[in-house]
């Protein structure tokens, strides 16, 4: 901070206003004053002060309403109160919702500036460690773009030899090792997976996928997931099914390839941890101005234990008899992302044994006509 | 065995993926030119006049398979070949989205022929090599 600092008192008294601009001034602070919230509010949102002494006691706008509003505007300004009588409940209150300190009356200029000088250092030390966040966000970017390209060459070439392998192209192989090499090839895949999907979250961390919103029909990505996962359910024997397929567009304002990702971590789910003879439904309507896709199975289910923990990463529920957990662990971490990426939400409903339903809410895009 | 023999130009900064092309290629009874990168790949493509191009897009300088496919399509110096298919082999397409729609270039980048995925199935390649050949 180079400039001095902006402080902004807001008290209805003048001479508290004014003894406190006096001593402020002091310390080297340039120093605005309100009489009200309102214009104290006003003050805030042009002049970006760096902290701001409001009194909690005045008429109109009380000081704790001041005190939501300036954080919610922005909370890396520094609060600090006036409480009137010293009530501890006042200042209490007022410190739960993000005051960084408080100033009983009556206070002597020495408090005033203790307290001030303490809660400038910490709006610099916490604008110092966003900014230092954002530089190493910058270098993330670039780091995971060099990342996914060098741990992904090599095991590409590895993948492309064991083709030829494979193919026979190199001579002919035996079947043990013919085996072997097509298991290393096996595990390989899932190694490529692993490192795509953790790139994956990386990226989205990243909020590298909002750029590019636009009007999707969420009918159409069930329909090509559905066509997709169709030789995949066979397999399983399952039956991957619409119910009730809308006949007007379903519009989300998103992006495609990300939710695609999202519906077929979730479908793959329902249909590999499905029972044979099992069904998957996939369920599309609308709700509260959101969008609502439901894909229930009847598979088999998940502990309510488990329940809790199934988004975070690499969080695999262990599966008894024959079940086997594949897959890096990342698939429902990713679609979590993604969805809170659109502004949405996911969430799970289980019974063991019986089936799992999972839900996605995806704000409905604006009345503009969905123009593709 | 193939019923024609083609001469097929690799360029890929790859040693060993052009090695595996190149088994996979032989196999089936072409003859491979192999080129480490983009310039030697131009070179290549101009002296030899191969049959078909597999161009992996190398994007780690600026004249990388995008812009030497773009040329191809376009620019005077390659007219002699404009007509060579170019196939592109990269891993590239589904972490970085792909620089061009298919069939029709976008971001003024003239698209090639076709595309196929990287590790690529040893079939499928010849298949579209068969393909092309055909044309």
């Amino acid at each position: 901070m180079a400039d001095a600092p902006l402080v902004l008192v807001i008290d209805d008294e003048e001479s508290m206003r004014d003894s406190c601009a006096q001593i402020l001034d002091k310390m080297g602070c340039r120093v605005e004053t309100a009489p009200d919230g309102e214009s104290g509010l006003r003050r805030v949102r042009e002049g970006r002060p760096d902290a701001v002494i409001v009194d909690l006691k005045m008429p109109g706008m009380s000081g704790l309403e001041v005190l939501d509003a300036v954080r919610g505007f922005d909370p890396q300004i520094v609060t600090v109160v006036i409480t009137g009588y010293a009530t501890v409940d006042a200042a209490v209150e007022a410190m739960k919702r993000g005051a960084y300190d408080f100033l009983p009356k009556p206070f002597t200029p020495d408090e005033i500036r203790l307290i001030l000088a303490r809660a400038l250092e910490r709006r610099h030390l916490a604008l110092e460690a966003e900014r230092l966040r954002r530089e190493k966000k910058l270098l993330e970017d670039n780091v995971i773009t060099m990342v996914s390209h060098q741990l992904r060459s090599p095991l590409v070439a590895i993948q492309q030899y064991l083709e030829v392998l494979l193919a026979g192209m190199a001579g002919g192989l035996e079947d043990r090792p013919k085996e072997m090499i097509r298991r290393a090839g096996e595990r390989l895949t899932g190694l490529m997976g692993l490192i795509n999907d953790w790139l994956d979250l990386a990226r989205i961390d990243q909020g590298g996928l909002v750029r590019k919103l636009k009007p999707v029909d969420v009918r159409t990505v069930i329909d090509k997931l559905l066509e997709f996962l169709a030789p995949l359910s066979a397999e399983h024997g399952v039956v991957l099914a619409w119910v009730d397929r809308p006949e007007q567009p379903v519009t989300v304002l998103g992006d495609e390839g990300s939710l695609e990702q999202v519906f077929t971590n979730i479908l793959h789910n329902a249909v590999v941890y499905n029972k044979a003879g099992g069904r998957v439904e996939v369920r599309v309507g609308e709700e509260e101005g959101n969008v609502k896709v439901e894909v229930s199975d009847t598979g088999i289910g998940i502990d309510a234990e488990h329940l809790p923990f199934i988004f975070d990463q690499f969080y695999r529920v262990s599966r008894g008899e024959g079940g086997k957990a594949k897959g890096s662990g990342l698939g429902l971490a990713i679609a979590k992302k993604i969805v809170e990426a659109h502004g949405g939400r996911i969430d799970v409903a289980s019974v063991p044994g019986e089936g799992t339903v999972f839900t996605v809410r995806l704000p409905k895009a604006a009345l503009e006509k969905a123009a593709r | 065995m193939s019923a024609t023999s083609a001469t097929i130009l690799v360029i890929d900064d790859d040693p060993d993926f052009r090695r595996a092309v190149t088994a996979i290629l032989e196999s089936a009874g072409h003859r491979v030119i192999p080129a480490s990168g983009p310039e030697e790949g131009k070179a290549k493509l101009l002296a030899e006049r191969p049959d078909l191009v597999l161009l992996d897009i190398m994007m780690d300088s600026l004249f990388d398979g995008y812009a030497l496919c773009h040329a191809v399509k376009t620019a005077k110096e390659f007219e002699s070949v404009r007509k060579t298919p170019i196939l592109f082999v990269s891993a590239v397409k589904d972490i970085a989205g792909a620089r061009f729609g298919f069939g029709e270039g976008t971001e003024g980048l003239s698209a090639p022929d076709d595309y196929l995925d990287k590790p690529v199935k040893p079939a499928d390649l010849l298949d579209r090599v068969e393909r092309f050949l055909a044309k």
